[in-house]
């Protein structure tokens, strides 16, 4: 069984609360940061241009100038797509010198990525609200292949793209004296203990 | 980012993105995915009930007179199996590496898992405001930390035992 590092897993249980506090007293600003980005988004792909995203603290609502005024507005909760920054805090705290220049600045370059991934998530799940919970007016304005499409997106993402995507970020932009797969392998104390052996013989 | 870590990626990503359409399709969802997570809810139910509580458990739900927790995807483990077979998976290491690693870090992964689905049932039904930001950022956070932080620790016990197989 691999071998549990407890100073590494303890790094990464201190930063993980940390990063809790942070994201929690932070997620109200940062709503209105991704819904004004996720507007934009959308606005620069749809004709007529017509959505708004209003942050309201604890959700977004999403709004149509086309929409009937009489009807209700679908709101929906940001922090369920936002709370993986936790995770990419938790990874890049397990990093040896977690403090080191380098890290804290490839930490907040992934972060900014992150945000990026956020927007497109926040858009998606709007799209998804217009092809699959608008009754009526999702039939009538979508297609099968649309509902198809935004639906298994925005539950790929809710899923398992989350996650994985703070993984791919913590991945490769870990500082490069943490070892690769292929330097884990060859760079390894048995190899440098065969190597000598071998040139003894 | 050197080429292995790239390809790493590549594999990594396109792995998850086959499992997830497995996973997600109907027939394997409801022949696989549905019981299997029906026997968490049974494990957690066991659980919750050799501490004292009062609850049944019927299908995916675990409930009591005093609240009720439904497992659904994303909360049985499912997903952090899934990225755990994905980087595993793409990770140059022996199949009997793999293997041994999938068959722990799955263990270890329910594992957690089941201490999520009971305390998120405790947390419910003794301090529900506490609730939302338990089921959303901690625990979930923390049961992908696991499964994270397990295959660090495991590639980085196969992978100079790769080398000195000569695979």
């Amino acid at each position: 069984m691999p071998r549990i590092d407890w100073r590494t897993a303890l790094k990464g249980l201190a930063a993980f609360i940390v990063a809790v506090a942070i994201w929690a007293g932070v997620s109200p600003l940062y709503d209105r940061a991704v819904a004004a980005g996720a507007e934009v988004l959308m606005r620069t792909f749809e004709r007529p241009a017509v959505t708004t995203l209003i942050a309201t603290g604890s959700d977004v609502k999403v709004d149509r100038s086309d929409f009937d005024p009489r009807s209700p507005r679908p709101g929906l909760p940001v922090i369920d797509l936002t709370f993986n920054w936790v995770l990419l805090a938790a990874l890049f705290a397990i990093n040896p010198r977690p403090f080191s220049d380098r890290n804290i600045f490839r930490f907040l370059l992934a972060s900014l990525l992150l945000y990026i991934t956020h927007i497109a998530a926040l858009a998606t799940e709007v799209m998804s609200i217009y092809v699959l919970r608008l009754g009526p007016w999702s039939r009538v304005h979508y297609g099968e292949l649309a509902r198809n499409f935004w639906g298994t997106l925005n539950h790929s993402y809710r899923f398992v793209l989350m996650f994985a995507i703070v993984f791919g970020l913590w991945w490769a932009l870990r500082p490069s004296d943490l070892p690769s797969p292929r330097a884990r392998g060859e760079g390894g104390a048995k190899r440098r203990v065969r190597g000598r052996s071998s040139r003894k013989a | 980012m050197k080429r292995d870590q790239k390809l790493f990626l590549i594999k990594f990503f396109a792995a998850l993105i086959v499992m997830y359409l497995i996973v997600a399709w109907n027939p394997v969802n409801d022949h696989v995915i549905v019981p299997a997570t029906k026997g968490i809810a049974v494990a957690a139910g066991t659980i919750l009930k050799a501490i004292g509580q009062d609850v049944t458990v019927s299908g995916t739900t675990i409930g009591s007179s005093r609240f009720a927790v439904n497992i659904n995807n994303g909360c049985n483990g499912i997903e952090a199996m899934l990225i755990l077979l994905a980087a595993i998976g793409s990770f140059p290491a022996t199949w009997r590496a793999r293997l041994i690693g999938l068959a722990i870090g799955a263990v270890i992964v329910q594992f957690i898992n089941e201490i999520r689905i009971v305390s998120l049932y405790l947390i419910g039904a003794y301090k529900p405001s506490l609730f939302q930001v338990f089921h959303t950022a901690v625990w979930q956070v923390v049961v992908i930390l696991a499964a994270i932080i397990f295959f660090l620790q495991w590639s980085a016990r196969v992978a100079p035992n790769r080398l000195a197989n000569g695979s």
